[in-house]
């Protein structure tokens, strides 16, 4: 202390004005912090990572700024066509949350704009945002697209890689949201040359304005999430892929337009040279990633490059459509990823392992040549029709402006620079990022990181939630009871999934014949924001009091349409929805004729419910504010610790005598940092420090006995230290990990020299050396042992950069030790590739090895070595070594099985837990109130395993903090006279929702069921059991379901 | 199949003939495909250089590949990780020049430029003993009897060409035995019986490409023509300047004084500028590090074309001070030219760089017998890219 205080003395003697300085911006700061929050955020970037910030924070109380360089927001994934592994269609997912954000009281999106200064302190920021003018008044504007088809001037479209032009007024992609024109300043003739306005004449809602100006908007913030995304490496830097010179050489994202429907070429696959379908389509991998200036993997183009190819060949309906992928590793190491990969393989996707230095053509063709070397290292040579480049993952274009404005710091790659600990935060507090702006990532993982930063925004701004926040007014319901129904059906194209096949005007036109109906409509993409608003005129202009949509899956999209009819003044459960996609277009696409009739029966049988269907409402159920947490690792810590921050209390219950989970055995990170303070700190503040150690309740040594209820009010058993624990929460977080396979091979268990990775970790950071006595100083690793095979499909995906970090350690240890690392692929995504890299200059070797063929370790008497067929030099390779250690695979949690009974959700067939939507709802059970986080998920690294824990707690704070949650009246309901317990539908209802009550009434024994309503789920089975017609699923009666089935086989009854 | 067994020192081993680092290379394969000498027999320079990463020591003394490399550096800038495979062909050219050496000394000079140097001066100071004996053992002239005398080169002829033919035959010899210890390991290794007709039938790829060098214009890069001119010249201006001192001596080392354009004269002047071309291209290459394969240089690069270079030089003063009639700076700028030009011939050729003369061209000979001999045992069936059967 006497040091700080002799520098302060002795800076005030010779510059005292700086000191002065100093003391009064240490004031203002002060002046600044002590203010109260602020209970607004800005979330910078409209892409699916900004928009799940955006929806997490509102949810859960506060008001958000969502701001995007563009007229529209959606980001990079409104350009693509479908999503891996599951290839959900992309738009399709993303819409209903487009329309909810376009929708939202307290979502404020903010287009055209960019952020030009940011100044204050967390809690309190002051940002300038530049707001380029849009030239159109969006009060005023209906969407009509009038002005868009009169504009004269055609430009490339950005939006289509180029491949297809667009006017100067234009609207981004058909599905918008806000699905407003905007004018291209650059490109308009008007602010050209002075001449033209022929969109502002076109124009009926005198919408058009060319005297907007660019405007200043100042924003006061509590908290800012950055979201800016990234940019496609410009693949034209390597002239030697001819990109810009050969018309049929592209990039992967132009080629995902091409798929797309709403694309140039309306989802025909066709080369851009001369519009004919490509007979052979090249691949080329690693196109500016994993090279000399770009030392980072990007993570998706392997499972991308996957995905285009299988849809391609989808696209080619029965013509030849031959692909071939050039790769080096494939990088497939997420859920589902493998898999997906061998489907490929096995539709009969080529991949060639090769990196292909250089593309020539065949003049006058358009056709490329790709000279490659074959596995037995001979050359060869293919002509391509077209050659797609899997161009890598940049950060945005302006990553430097944005680290100058927001005053955070970037990596060497100038991605945002995060910590591995701190894997949300940006370098400046209050500021936190998601996405691929802090390293490449995929929707998933993009989706999960925006709920953490979301989630540390709602610890950060804790008390002021819900202060800035608008009240939802729905308008009053109309009463429909005693009236005739009027019908409205809205039948659509979906682009041309459904368009395609089934012939939509003439549903249409067949649905006018129904009776009862009085409005028909077909549309483009009737889930669309401004359809939404179309839907809701329509329904007041006729008067309708029914609404059929002949769409897509309710699934996705039957919450979309009830909300709002709900908006217009209809009870949400006036609708009905007739999937002619999923049930129609999508399985019948090549029985155009019995398509499109069988699309008639299916909105004649919805037509025939919807004119059923009475009101409904929803019942309101108190919540428990707190949480169950399953599992005391870093996952359960951490979202225990997140819940604690933002104020809820949390038990957190683990089965082991002590927190930590597998942390406990873990050392130190890939960058050699070490692990075990981490962990001793963690667990210390959970049981020292404010509002941990008031609001997590520790259970040790614990088992859970027993999970009741439903979401908001579950009832918990847990059996710690001898005594049972009753609990009450409002939601349970499943954290319960994974664990290291146990090998059965390479001598694993029968040779003290065969060992595994995390045995390996721990011998080298507690006794610092790798345990050889003898001669030879050689450890020789074996990648993939247990996993990528018949028994055990999917990929562990942590292994290759754990050894590598093993490998580095003990080379840094002992650099003469020789380590050898036997793979089939290497798999160090992201920036984990640097650390490969930095394993090869150090001596590592790696040999690969394929699946038919594996190492075979040997210990003859004194010998103790590795054979392998390493498949670069094909020769048998026999490495003596001193020590062998097995990159085992990472397992399930043999628990997980009877806590999945427990909560009611599912497992995959690999054992671990299967979330709600692998893409856009990666943390959520399909079951509300659980939500699960780290390895019980699927294996994952420590950093990624803390941002799927911050994530789950923004998750669980939408219900949370809420006061009560209305529960679905879509449910079992008892006709109390008819029932007279027989009880028959006690033992059959699959959610044990149904008790048996006895009582005594005029000595008489009466008996009658109980349903409970928070447990039932309405599916049904016990109106189906029960003989007495005493209990239906409300929405779901008898007569309805009749009505259905003589409805369908178009018989009158 | 039997195993390789692998030996991890290799790497470690070969990295002291020179710049090894293909520690960035990821085996992707760009480097193969972008050079044009590598085909399907013969793959390289992956293959190999993975060999050296392997530890398989013994598949890469059998090699021939590192000889078929021509360094047009097309691989190293095709390199997505500057991982320098074509220095990394250098290296190993350096490795086998001193593995076919059985004397050792091969590899002591290559791997401390101190020996180096020392064995070149060793040689050079020789010459001066034995001049110094000669002179006043046998001849027993002194530097006055010098002075006086006018040229006097005819008069050292005896003596002269006993030392010439022995500085050529000397060097001769022992590269001969280490293109046997070459051809043991690389044609008689594994299964596979050469017939001894093929040595015959296929010798004339030898001479081809020992004297056209034809092969350079196989490689693809636009400068591989003006490299093979520029090589061709300085190789036959050695070729040139050899025949004359070691078959033509009496005539063309001589105390006559010829017309400008006499052929004792301009055969001189076109060997000497020839030599000084050659070796001049190469000095300034390296200093400025013009192409691809200027980029890296060990002590054995410079001194090659330094040493050509003067002795090209002083050659150059004998002629002048003869033709000035200046006879004791003749004389001496002989003694010079000889110290200079017999380390060249005998330290460098049979333990040094200029050994490629023979082991190059030997190379694309034996490769030509393998092709050969693999199309004869599988005729017909296609030929398998590892060319050392087992």
């Amino acid at each position: 202390m006497s040091d700080k205080r002799e520098t302060l003395l002795s800076s005030a003697r010779t510059d005292p004005e700086a000191l002065v300085d100093t003391i009064l911006a240490l004031q203002e700061q002060v002046q600044a912090l002590s203010k109260p929050k602020l209970g607004s955020a800005l979330v910078v970037g409209g892409g699916i990572g900004g928009m799940q910030a955006a929806l997490d924070l509102a949810a859960s109380g506060i008001k958000v700024y969502l701001i995007d360089k563009k007229p529209a927001i959606g980001g990079v994934m409104s350009q693509l066509d479908k999503t891996f592994p599951t290839n959900d269609c992309a738009m399709c997912t993303m819409s209903p949350r487009l329309v909810e954000i376009g929708r939202h009281k307290d979502i404020e999106i903010i287009t055209l704009s960019e952020v030009e200064k940011v100044e204050g302190v967390p809690g309190n920021f002051k940002v300038l945002i530049d707001k380029r003018a849009r030239y159109v008044d969006v009060s005023k504007c209906t969407g009509c697209g009038t002005c868009v088809s009169k504009c004269p001037k055609s430009v490339p479209n950005r939006f289509n890689e180029g491949l297809s032009n667009r006017h100067a007024m234009h609207i981004l992609y058909p599905q918008a949201v806000p699905n407003k024109p905007a004018i291209d300043k650059e490109h308009c003739l008007y602010f050209k040359t002075g001449k033209c306005k022929l969109c502002e004449k076109a124009c009926e809602a005198k919408a058009i304005n060319f005297d907007q100006k660019d405007e200043k908007i100042e924003l006061d913030v509590g908290a800012i999430i950055l979201a800016p995304g990234f940019q496609l490496f410009d693949a034209k830097v390597k002239e030697e892929y001819g990109l810009g010179r050969y018309p049929n050489v592209i990039t992967s994202l132009a080629f995902e337009r091409i798929l797309s429907p709403s694309g140039p070429y309306a989802g025909k696959v066709v080369r851009p040279s001369d519009n004919n379908p490509p007979r052979r389509i090249a691949f080329l991998q690693c196109v500016g990633s994993r090279d000399f200036e770009r030392d980072y993997c990007s993570s998706v183009c392997c499972m991308y490059a996957t995905k285009e190819a299988i849809i391609a060949k989808e696209h080619a309906e029965g013509l030849e459509c031959d692909i071939d992928i050039f790769f080096m590793d494939i990088r497939a190491f997420s859920k589902g990823f493998e898999e997906y990969y061998q489907r490929a393989k096995r539709l009969g996707v080529n991949y060639i392992r090769c990196r292909v230095p250089t593309i020539g053509d065949v003049p006058g063709t358009g056709n490329l040549i790709i000279n490659y070397l074959t596995g037995d290292e001979k050359k060869a040579s293919c002509e391509y029709d077209m050659v797609v480049l899997s161009a890598g993952m940049e950060p945005p274009a302006d990553t430097k402006g944005i680290a100058e404005k927001f005053g955070i710091g970037l990596n060497e790659f100038n991605f945002c620079r995060t910590s591995p600990l701190t894997p949300v935060r940006t370098t400046r507090d209050g500021i936190y990022v998601a996405g691929p702006f802090s390293g490449p990532k995929d929707i998933p993982e993009t989706v999960t990181q925006a709920s953490g930063a979301a989630s540390m925004v709602l610890s950060l701004l804790r008390e002021a939630r819900g202060t800035l926040v608008a009240s939802k007014e729905y308008p009053p319901e109309t009463h429909v009871l005693g009236q005739e129904p009027k019908v409205g059906v809205f039948v659509c194209n979906c682009g041309t999934n459904i368009g395609s096949v089934v012939n939509v005007p003439e549903v249409a036109d067949y649905a006018k014949t129904l009776p009862h109906v009085a409005y028909v409509e077909t549309g483009l993409y009737t889930c669309s924001n401004d359809s939404q608003e179309n839907i809701k005129a329509r329904i007041k202009e006729h008067g309708l009091n029914r609404l059929v949509v002949a769409s897509c899956t309710p699934r996705t999209h039957e919450a979309l349409f009830r909300n709002t009819i709900r908006e217009a003044g209809l009870n949400p459960y006036l609708f009905e929805l007739a999937n002619i996609r999923e049930q129609c277009a999508w399985v019948h696409m090549h029985e155009h004729e019995k398509a499109t009739q069988k699309a008639k029966d299916l909105v004649r049988i919805a037509v025939a419910k919807a004119r059923l269907d009475s009101p409904l409402y929803n019942r309101p159920l108190k919540v428990s504010n707190s949480a169950l947490v399953i599992g005391g690792g870093i996952s359960g810590m951490t979202s225990a610790s997140e819940l604690a921050l933002q104020g809820f209390d949390v038990y957190l219950a683990e089965k082991e005598s002590e927190l930590g989970g597998s942390l406990r055995h873990a050392y130190y990170l890939l960058d050699g940092s070490g692990l075990q303070d981490h962990l001793k700190a963690t667990i210390e503040r959970l049981k020292d420090t404010y509002p941990f150690n008031k609001r997590v309740h520790t259970y040790t040594g614990a088992t859970i006995e027993e999970i009741k209820g439903s979401v908001g009010n579950f009832k918990t058993k847990i059996a710690t230290n001898g005594k049972t624990v009753e609990i009450e929460h409002g939601v349970v977080i499943v954290a319960t990990g994974a664990k290291e396979y146990k090998p059965e091979e390479y001598l694993y268990g029968l040779d003290k020299r065969v060992i595994t990775q995390s045995e390996l970790e721990k011998r080298l950071a507690l006794s610092g050396n790798t345990g050889i006595d003898e001669k030879p100083d050689t450890v020789v690793m074996i990648q993939c042992v247990g996993s990528r095979h018949d028994k055990r499909p999917y990929c562990s995906r942590t292994c290759c950069a754990e050894a590598i970090k093993n490998a580095l350690k003990i080379k840094d240890l002992s650099p003469d030790t020789n380590v050898y690392v036997l793979y089939r692929d290497i798999r160090t995504y992201g920036f984990s590739e640097s650390y490969y890299t930095k394993a090869r200059q150090k001596g590592v070797v790696f040999m690969r090895y394929e699946e038919d063929s594996k190492p075979l370790v040997e210990n003859f008497g004194s010998l103790f070595s590795v054979k392998v067929f390493e498949q670069t030099v094909k020769r048998e390779l026999e490495i003596p070594a001193g020590l062998v250690v097995l990159s085992a695979a990472t397992v399930a949690g043999e628990d997980n099985k009877t806590i999945a009974q427990f909560l009611k959700v599912p497992l995959t067939q690999d054992g671990f837990f299967l979330e709600a939507h692998m893409k856009l709802r990666p943390v959520d059970f399909a079951t509300d109130g659980v939500f699960v986080c780290g390895p019980a998920h699927y294996p994952k690294s420590i950093d990624e395993s803390i941002i799927q824990a911050q994530a789950v707690a923004a998750r669980a704070a939408t219900i949370l903090n809420k006061e009560y949650i209305e529960l679905d009246p879509t449910i079992s309901e008892l006709n109390e006279d008819k029932c007279d317990g027989c009880a028959y539908c006690v033992d059959t209802c699959p959610y044990k929702a149904i008790t048996l009550v006895e009582w005594e009434w005029e000595g008489k024994s009466k008996k009658r069921v109980k349903i409970d309503e928070a447990l039932c789920k309405g599916c049904g089975t016990c109106m189906a059991t029960c003989p007495k017609d005493a209990v239906h699923v409300r929405h779901f009666e008898l007569e309805k379901l009749r009505a259905e089935v003589f409805a369908a086989l178009n018989i009158e009854g | 199949m039997n195993s390789t067994k692998i030996e991890p020192s290799l790497i470690r081993d070969v990295r002291k003939y020179g710049k090894f680092d293909v520690s960035g290379c990821f085996n992707c394969g760009s480097c193969t495909l972008t050079c044009s000498l590598s085909d399907d027999h013969a793959s390289f320079p992956r293959r190999v250089i993975r060999q050296v990463h392997f530890g398989m020591k013994e598949p890469l003394e059998n090699s021939l590949e590192p000889w078929l490399c021509y360094y047009c550096g097309d691989c190293a800038k095709a390199c997505p990780r500057q991982a320098e495979p074509a220095e990394a062909m250098m290296t190993l050219r350096r490795y086998l020049t001193t593995l076919y050496d059985r004397t050792g000394l091969a590899s002591k000079l290559y791997a401390s430029t101190g020996w180096r140097i020392g064995a070149n001066l060793a040689a050079g100071f020789l010459v001066i003993l034995l001049a110094l004996f000669y002179h006043l053992h046998f001849a027993k002239l002194n530097l006055t009897d010098f002075a006086a005398m006018p040229m006097g080169m005819e008069h050292m002829f005896n003596i002269i060409i006993y030392f010439t033919v022995a500085v050529y035959l000397i060097p001769a010899v022992l590269l001969f035995m280490n293109a046997l210890t070459m051809h043991r390991l690389t044609m008689q290794n594994g299964n596979m019986k050469i017939p001894s007709s093929l040595y015959f039938s296929e010798v004339k790829t030898l001479f081809l490409h020992g004297v056209t060098q034809k092969r350079f214009t196989d490689c693809a890069d636009k400068a591989s023509k003006t490299r093979r001119t520029k090589h061709l010249v300085l190789f036959s201006g050695f070729i040139l300047i050899s025949l004359l001192v070691v078959f033509f001596l009496k005539w063309f080392q001589t105390d006559k004084i010829y017309p400008f354009y006499h052929p004792q004269r301009w055969l001189g002047y076109l060997a000497a500028a020839a030599l000084i071309y050659g070796s001049f291209e190469i000095l300034t290459g390296r200093i400025g590090k013009r192409e691809q394969m200027h980029r890296f240089s060990d002590p054995g690069d410079w001194m090659l074309p330094l040493m050509i270079l003067l002795t090209s030089l002083s050659g150059i003063a004998v002629h002048i001070c003869r033709y000035m009639e200046f006879p004791l700076a003749a004389h001496y700028s002989y003694l010079i030219h000889m110290v200079i030009v017999t380390p060249l011939l005998v330290i460098e050729i049979p333990f040094g760089k200029l050994s490629h003369i023979l082991y190059r061209p030997l190379a694309i000979y034996f490769q030509a017998v393998k092709e050969k001999a693999l199309k004869q045992q599988i005729p017909g069936e296609e030929i398998p890219s590892e060319v050392e059967a087992t």
